[in-house]
């Protein structure tokens, strides 16, 4: 894994001392990432790994923000820009780029991202729920999680993986 | 004779098989004499056992299991509890019934073995007569049997136990239970003469024997008449005889070990090799560039060695793993010759189905799924094909109509036939119908050749039947075939002739999973291209294409190719400048063709079909994903789907608008100038960027070609020029210019070559590669800040 990663869990674990947090079940653990200027977040346990990026194959016939499939040790996985999946302009892939592959059931795919935060932990009290100019089920918000003086959209691994198209 | 055999290797693996089970569960039996679950399986293995021998004229066996079942039978109706001495007597008769298997699977007769002794022993545990003549008396002639009358007898009256009935009715009741037997015989030789399938049928209704209230006298262990059945006295028997007779000789002791395997697990093997091909192909690629870089050195071939012996281990290991998988295709023809009969009483034809390479063997999956298309064209060619008698005769035809059903090899493929002697396709007729059905335009049908024509039988909603009957006419069974056919990546082929008959080919690879591809290369982009839907490549220029009717199409021999750009269909962006030549490559599927153009053609390779999984399920026009050696995914295209795009793809091939699409952006500043330097020396790169910092424009600098071409692809930045070294490792200068020259956008871009090359050659060498300018080391400043600026067009007012 990563340095930056190593790093983040690191600070995780400084972050964990001071407040405190306990390894209760009102604690969820989320990973977070930036998307443009958004702070996005996923539960952990829904991430199979974070990989930097290589070459991937594009895929004709599907809209602009499914860029491709890559080879996954041998699994062929589909990657997807969430740049452009949430209508942001295309960016070039830099040092941070990563690709987040995530699996929920049987489906799989990357996810192309600006940069990694870090792992987060955050107690469900302070999780809301999506503001209400969101529409029913169709969000891909899980809620909105509030930490210091940030706030962390959660997003729902299930309508991620989603095939909308 | 080879039907007998067959029958008898699986009635031999499945006895087996169930006696293996038996042995388990007779002994749980013991510890838990109640259970009727238990009790009710063994019973079943006993009666099957008998049924299937019976019917394969096994008498010994018949004989003994009958026992058996007696007192299992009576056990399981609660009438018998299983004490250990009965389970003694059960597990000898059991012992019994493994040799006489085994001497069936060496023999092929069951002769030999004296079960007289234990079925004397079965007969009293079940309560029994002294019905334990052996299986020569009971098939022996009538005179014979007072001799076991008479012995029985004198037993019976030994035994004091049962002597609650007179000798007399002991009599009556013996002869009637022979002449019930000895009926049950002559049933069971009939039954076998019909050679009936149905085996349980035949099997003589032991109710009977069951239900009569039996007097029990206990036979003495000698037996009356000893049992020594030999296969002469087999063969007076029934007319099967001759065959167990024969038999015997050639295909002894040829008992097939077999176990049952899930499916998932040879799926889970196949997916494993599966993985290991595409290491394997990746290994390859690698030998192949170790040995273009270190040509000549010892080790390599020791690594060739290497390389060589794992790539065929896992071809052989593919292929075995493989073979696990296969059926033969007699699992699907059997059905075929009842069908056959019936369909003759239900036509009033008369007809006869002949089927040879039975013993062909497909992949399990795809045994499963020509099934269904073989009945419907079966069913076609017995409704459709061939003629009433009358008319038959009419044409001088014999009067019963033949249809060949025939499954052979061929390279990579199986190949099932299905000829028939009837009446033939007539293409007028089938175009006709088609127009009448509105599946076909009048142009369409007058440009159709008859292949073409035949391939419409498929069309949904066709049928020339001119009524709907039960056996077809709803212009349903034939597109089936069409599709699942084609869902096993399989090709169909039709010959014809009116008034001769029909000959169809289905042309189906092998396995699924791994397959032959062809590799083409369009722009950037690779494909691969199943093998088996390719039926030639050829190399063409441009101008042998020709538009009809806004569709580009070609002249191949005697032929007219529609031909459609392999960019077209899978949105491929130009940014490669395309080349005078391209690559038809020729694909066919049932009885339509295409000409797919690519730019290049890669290979071919064997390749492993992984699916690109939910999310990207139903692209049209790719089939799937494979893996190749250097890791990068590939996508297969799906020939089925691209031959109904290209139907409807316009073709660009041709309208060649590949103007320069240079981004002109208006210079509003100095530093909106962009050139590149390429130099693989850093004292020369600063020398060039001093010359050049003073004009104020951006630089960029590259080590070598690779890099500078890179950067490039890329596209972060628009250049207005470069300056080029020639002598650089990885890339030198003019593979780098005539790489640059590929990409339509920088095909303008001035190409300054900054070398200390002098030489004429070299000079020349640079013009060709599409240099612009040629600046010779050492050169001053000045200088080749005048070449850059008049390259770039650089406003006078920046400076």
């Amino acid at each position: 894994m990563s340095d930056k990663l190593k790093q983040i869990i690191s600070k995780q674990g400084q972050h964990e001392s001071n407040d405190g947090i306990s390894h209760s079940d009102d604690v969820v653990q989320l990973v977070g990432f930036i998307i443009g200027e958004e702070e996005y977040a996923v539960p952990i346990l829904a991430i199979q790994e974070i990989i930097k990026p290589f070459p991937w194959t594009r895929v004709p016939q599907v809209p602009k923000y499914v860029v491709g499939v890559f080879n996954m040790r041998g699994a062929v996985i589909p990657l997807i820009d969430l740049r452009l999946k949430f209508g942001l302009p295309a960016l070039k892939q830099g040092d941070e780029t990563r690709f987040i592959v995530m699996r929920y059931g049987d489906d799989i795919a990357g996810f192309v991202i600006d940069r990694l935060t870090m792992a987060i932990r955050i107690k469900k009290t302070d999780i809301g729920p999506a503001p209400d100019t969101i529409n029913g089920d169709d969000t891909m918000i899980d809620g909105v999680g509030k930490q210091e003086d940030r706030i962390i959209t959660i997003l729902k691994v299930d309508k991620l993986l989603e095939r909308d198209f | 004779m080879d039907e007998f055999q067959e029958i008898l290797q699986d009635f031999l693996i499945e006895s087996f098989e169930l006696v293996e089970k038996l042995d388990e569960d007779l002994v749980e039996l013991e510890s838990n004499p109640e259970d009727l679950e238990l009790l009710n399986g063994i019973f079943r293995v006993a009666h099957t056992v008998k049924g299937a021998s019976s019917f394969l004229n096994f008498d010994v066996l018949t004989h003994l299991t009958h026992h058996m079942e007696d007192v299992l039978n009576k056990a399981r109706h609660g009438e018998l509890l299983i004490t250990p001495d009965i389970m003694d007597v059960i597990l000898e008769s059991i012992d019994l019934m493994k040799a006489l298997l085994n001497t069936i699977r060496d023999t092929s007769t069951d002769g030999g073995i004296d079960v007289s002794a234990c079925v004397v022993k079965l007969d009293k545990v079940s309560g029994g007569t002294g019905d334990v003549q052996s299986p020569v008396v009971e098939a022996a002639p009538v005179e014979e049997t007072p001799v076991a009358e008479e012995v029985t007898a004198e037993v019976a009256e030994d035994e004091p136990d049962y002597d609650n009935m007179s000798p007399d009715d002991l009599e009556a009741e013996i002869e009637r239970l022979l002449q019930e037997r000895q009926e049950e015989d002559k049933q069971k030789r009939a039954a076998k003469i019909a050679a009936g399938e149905d085996v349980v049928s035949l099997e003589p209704d032991e109710a009977v024997e069951e239900e009569t209230p039996e007097p029990t006298p206990e036979p003495v262990a000698t037996t009356p008449v000893p049992v020594t059945p030999t296969p002469a006295p087999v063969a007076t028997q029934a007319p099967k005889g001759d065959a167990k007779a024969a038999a015997p000789a050639k295909k002894a002791a040829t008992v097939e070990q077999t176990i049952r395997v899930d499916v998932k697990r040879l799926d889970h093997l196949m997916n494993l090799i599966g993985e290991l091909v595409l290491a394997k192909n990746r290994l390859i690629k690698i030998n192949d560039d170790v040995e273009e870089r270190y040509e000549g050195e010892e080790f390599l071939e020791e690594l060739n060695q290497v390389v060589s012996i794992v790539s065929l281990v896992t071809t052989d290991l593919q292929i075995a793993v493989m073979k696990t998988r296969m059926l033969p295709i007699g699992k699907v023809f059997n059905k075929f010759p009842r069908m056959i009969r019936d369909l003759t009483r239900e036509l009033n034809k008369k007809m006869e189905l002949q089927i040879s390479g039975e013993e062909t063997e497909l992949d399990k999956s795809i045994v499963e799924e020509v099934g269904d298309p073989l009945v419907h064209i079966i069913r076609n060619s017995c409704d459709h094909g061939i003629e009433i008698p009358e008319v038959r005769v009419a044409a001088g035809k014999e009067e019963t109509g033949t249809i060949k059903l025939k499954a052979y090899n061929e390279g990579n493929q199986i190949v099932i036939q299905i000829d028939d002697d009837g009446k033939g396709l007539d293409a007028e007729m089938l175009k006709a119908k088609s127009v009448e059905k509105g599946l076909i335009t009048i142009t369409e049908a007058d440009a159709m050749s008859d292949k073409e024509a035949f391939g419409l039988i498929f069309k949904p909603g066709f049928s020339t039947a001119a009524t709907v009957t039960n056996v077809s006419g709803r212009g349903v069974g034939m597109d089936v075939v069409k599709t699942n056919i084609e869902k096993v990546n399989g090709i169909i082929d039709i010959e014809s002739e009116v008034g001769v008959g029909t000959s169809m080919k289905l042309k189906i690879p092998l396995t699924l999973a791994i397959i032959q591809a062809l590799l083409v290369g369009v722009q950037e982009e690779h494909y691969a291209i199943p093998l088996a839907s390719v039926l030639e490549t050829v190399r063409i220029s441009k101008d042998e294409i020709y538009t009809v009717e806004g569709r580009s199409v070609m002249r191949l021999r005697e032929e007219v190719l529609s031909l459609v750009h392999i960019g077209d269909i899978f949105e491929v962006e130009r940014i490669l400048d395309s080349s005078e030549h391209a690559y038809v490559v020729v694909l066919g599927l049932g009885t339509s063709k295409l000409g797919l153009i690519v730019d290049t053609l890669v290979g071919q390779e064997e390749i492993v079909i992984k699916s690109l999984g939910d999310y990207l399920k139903g692209i049209e026009g790719v089939a799937g994903a494979t893996i190749r050696g250097d890791g990068g995914v590939t996508l297969i295209v799906d020939v089925i789907a691209l031959m109904d795009i290209a139907r409807n793809v316009k073709s660009t091939v041709m309208t060649d608008n590949s103007s320069a699409a240079q981004l002109t952006l208006e210079k509003s500043k100095a530093s909106d100038y962009c050139v590149m330097i390429v130099d693989d020396s850093k004292t020369d790169r600063t020398i060039m960027r001093k010359a050049l910092e003073p004009l104020g424009i951006t630089l960029v600098e590259a080590v070598d070609g690779q890099e500078a071409l890179n950067i490039l692809k890329a596209g972060d930045h628009n250049f207005d020029a470069m300056l080029v070294d020639i002598e650089m490792p990885r890339m030198d200068g003019y593979t780098l210019a005539t790489e640059i020259k590929k990409y339509n956008r920088y095909k303008n871009l001035p190409l300054i070559a900054v070398t200390s090359r002098t030489g004429k050659s070299d000079r020349m060498r640079g013009v060709e590669s599409g240099m612009v300018e040629y600046i010779t080391k050492p050169y001053s400043a000045d200088y080749l800040s005048s070449v850059v600026q008049r390259n770039v067009n650089f406003k006078a007012e920046f400076l």
